[in-house]
């Protein structure tokens, strides 16, 4: 048997032969879906693409509105993902830090009167803040307590932002300024999608990288054993917290933008189910896994609207089936999401990303017919 | 004022005393951190909406009907969704617990619409007054009831073999399979237990105020009650939702109903850095 006849190596050789390849694949691609990225506002705002009209059901039902905010749900499942995926850090508190980012970004905007883009730097050094204060019983407690001093955060900073709304704004909920850099106003969803979409991707490579980087590699150290990496030199509780900041700025960041782009937003946006809603994003995109965390956001993104378009396409249909589908909507959303979050965690607890990982590795792996 | 905030108090504090204790019967039994609780106990107002609005039963049928179908709701939850992930870290089994209450929140609203019902049992609604402090009859019932429910599952614990057996699993799952428990039976019926205590909450919850999903919130204070108390103690799940009931009334009566969230769990958050195995829990000794 020859060398290159011996299956393994044969198929070793194969391999590097496919990495040399990769790269001009990946570039193919990238460029690809930076053109698509780029046109797609276009054919969302004019529902033409090339010329061809294209119909609701064609575009999912999704229009300029529901990607925008998907893009900052994206940054937000980010941060959520590098607290309780990477650092191991359960919260369901969350929508606590959008909260408080929210409150500080309008108060440096409207009582200051500070520029859009210091207010963003504002709200995200309140998210710090209160990520570290929010932080301090993980010095103490672990796992299951932990989890419920997130709980007892998300209720305090509620409360917080009710009376901060009731102070200075009215019962329609906090209105925010409108959001100018220099004197190029965000005005349309065009001009916020331009905006948007650099900022998850940058969110994107900071996380990435800073998984890289020393204190990443620590922190899933701190993850996977936490006597391990203590005794490896790492202090675990200022990690911790430093975690705990990080993510919660980047949160903060999410609340602000997220109340820019809805102009109003009120103390009962910030329930418990919103940040519930991004631990169901990240579960279904992945635990721990950044991409992940887009797939978990566009997920969330789709299927409200599919289920939307459903319920068009079944309007006047006798099926009961139909008629709870076309009358309960939201409901409907709920339970197919409700549902998939726990299907996912019993049959793929790794999400949608470590799906499709294995499939890359038994497509990678599968016995070759000719090679031996 | 203060005597009625306190008697009030006391009173609503019985029914999350009875959530907070099926609460902690799930979790002593099968180390699950139930967030469903909540949802739980609004299944139970709305099995007693059913009972009453579509199927007029009579009184103790009624509650049969909803004692029932609490326990069959219990006992599929642990075979459908907790046994599979027996073993697994934290963050799964609370998030499956998660996940089933926005499935049951949804099933609610489907089956029920989104309009809160009212819940017609029978029971007494009168008040009387004594020493200047009122009392309402149906207060009254809910703390009577829950405190015998309560003194039942005492009972239940301290005398019956499924007691002994569910106290022998909760203080040790491998050393309980290891004596030929069957563990997954026990598991069932602490479910089915703590699902019926929330139903009983429900039921008294959904009579004082409207049979509607955002009772689930309320439902949720059984969490801090629990820790405040002591996760691992059952006397101590009562105490504390005794506690937070009367903490809920007093903040409510004398700074505003919106600050209630916020003296419940800020204690809640100082317990938790202080003193996290609660007021009355046993300190958990880490080794390594």
């Amino acid at each position: 048997m020859t060398v290159a006849q011996h299956p393994v190596i044969a198929r070793g050789a194969v391999l590097a032969a496919g990495q040399r390849s990769i790269p001009w694949l990946r570039i193919a691609l990238s460029i690809l879906a930076l053109a698509v990225l780029l046109y797609l506002p276009f054919v969302l705002q004019s529902r033409v693409l090339f010329g061809t009209r294209l119909t609701n059901m064609q575009l999912l039902n999704i229009g300029l509105a529901q990607v925008n905010l998907t893009l900052i749900a994206v940054v937000g499942a980010l941060s959520l993902n590098f607290l309780t995926g990477c650092a191991g850090l359960v919260s369901i508190g969350h929508a606590a830090f959008f909260a408080l980012g929210a409150m500080g970004a309008s108060f440096a905007g409207s009582q200051l009167g500070l520029p859009f883009l210091v207010t963003l730097i504002i709200a995200a050094l309140v998210g710090a803040l209160a990520g570290v204060l929010a932080g301090l019983p993980s010095l103490r407690v672990r796992g299951l307590y932990f989890v419920l001093s997130t709980l007892a955060v998300h209720f305090i900073a509620a409360y917080l932002f009710s009376e901060f709304q009731y102070a200075f704004h009215d019962v329609a909920g906090v209105t925010m300024p409108d959001a100018q850099i220099g004197g190029f106003e965000l005005s349309n969803g065009i001009r916020w999608y331009f905006f948007l979409l650099p900022i998850a991707f940058l969110a994107y490579v900071l996380f990435r990288n800073t998984l890289r980087f020393r204190e990443g590699r620590a922190l899933l150290a701190m993850r996977d054993n936490e006597l391990a990496a203590a005794a490896a030199g790492i202090d675990v509780r200022i990690l911790r917290l430093k975690a705990f900041a990080f993510s919660s700025a980047i949160a903060g960041i999410v609340g602000a933008l997220q109340a820019y782009y809805l102009t109003t937003v009120s103390a009962e946006f910030y329930s418990l189910n919103l940040a519930i809603q991004f631990i169901a994003m990240i579960i279904i995109g992945g635990m721990g896994s950044l991409s992940g965390s887009v797939l978990g956001a566009v997920v969330w993104l789709l299927l409200p609207a599919l289920i939307g378009g459903l319920a068009t396409e079944l309007k006047g249909s006798d099926l009961a089936l139909a008629r709870i589908i076309v009358e309960h909507k939201p409901q409907v959303v709920n339970l197919v999401f409700g549902s998939l979050v726990a299907i996912l965690l019993i049959y793929a607890p790794d999400g949608l990303a470590g799906g499709w990982r294995r499939i890359k590795a038994w497509l990678a792996n599968r016995p070759t017919g000719g090679a031996s | 004022m203060l005597a009625q905030f306190i008697v009030s108090g006391l009173a609503l504090g019985s029914i999350y005393g009875l959530v907070a204790l099926g609460f902690a019967v799930i979790y002593k039994a099968t180390e699950v951190f139930n967030f469903a609780q909540g949802i739980l106990m609004v299944v139970g107002a709305y099995l007693a909406v059913t009972a009453t609005a579509s199927l007029d039963l009579p009184l103790p049928i009624a509650v049969a009907f909803v004692l029932g179908g609490a326990a069959l709701l219990g006992i599929i939850i642990q075979l459908v969704l907790i046994r599979p992930l027996a073993g697994q870290p934290i963050l799964p089994v609370i998030m499956i617990t998660i996940a089933l209450s926005i499935v049951l929140k949804a099933l609610i609203e489907i089956i029920y619409g989104v309009t809160p019902r009212s819940v017609e049992l029978p029971l007494p609604t009168g008040g009387f007054v004594i020493g200047g402090v009122r009392l309402s009859q149906l207060h009254l019932t809910a703390a009577v009831v829950s405190w015998i429910c309560m003194g039942l599952f005492a009972l239940f614990f301290r005398f019956t073999r499924t007691g002994l057996l569910m106290r022998a699993t909760a203080d040790s799952q491998e050393a309980a399979v290891l004596s030929g428990i069957d563990v997954n039976k026990v598991n069932c019926a602490a479910w089915a237990v703590g699902s019926m205590l929330a139903a009983i909450g429900g039921i008294f919850l959904g009579k004082l105020q409207l049979a509607s999903v955002d009772l689930e919130h309320i439902g949720l204070l059984a969490l801090p009650a629990v820790v405040i108390g002591g996760l691992q103690s059952i006397p101590g799940a009562i105490l504390g939702g005794l506690l937070v009931g009367v903490i809920e009334q007093l903040s409510s009566g004398y700074i505003s109903p919106k600050s209630r969230d916020v003296f419940i769990y800020a204690p809640l958050l100082l317990i938790l850095m202080f003193r996290p195995w609660g007021l009355f829990g046993q300190r958990e000794l880490g080794r390594v």
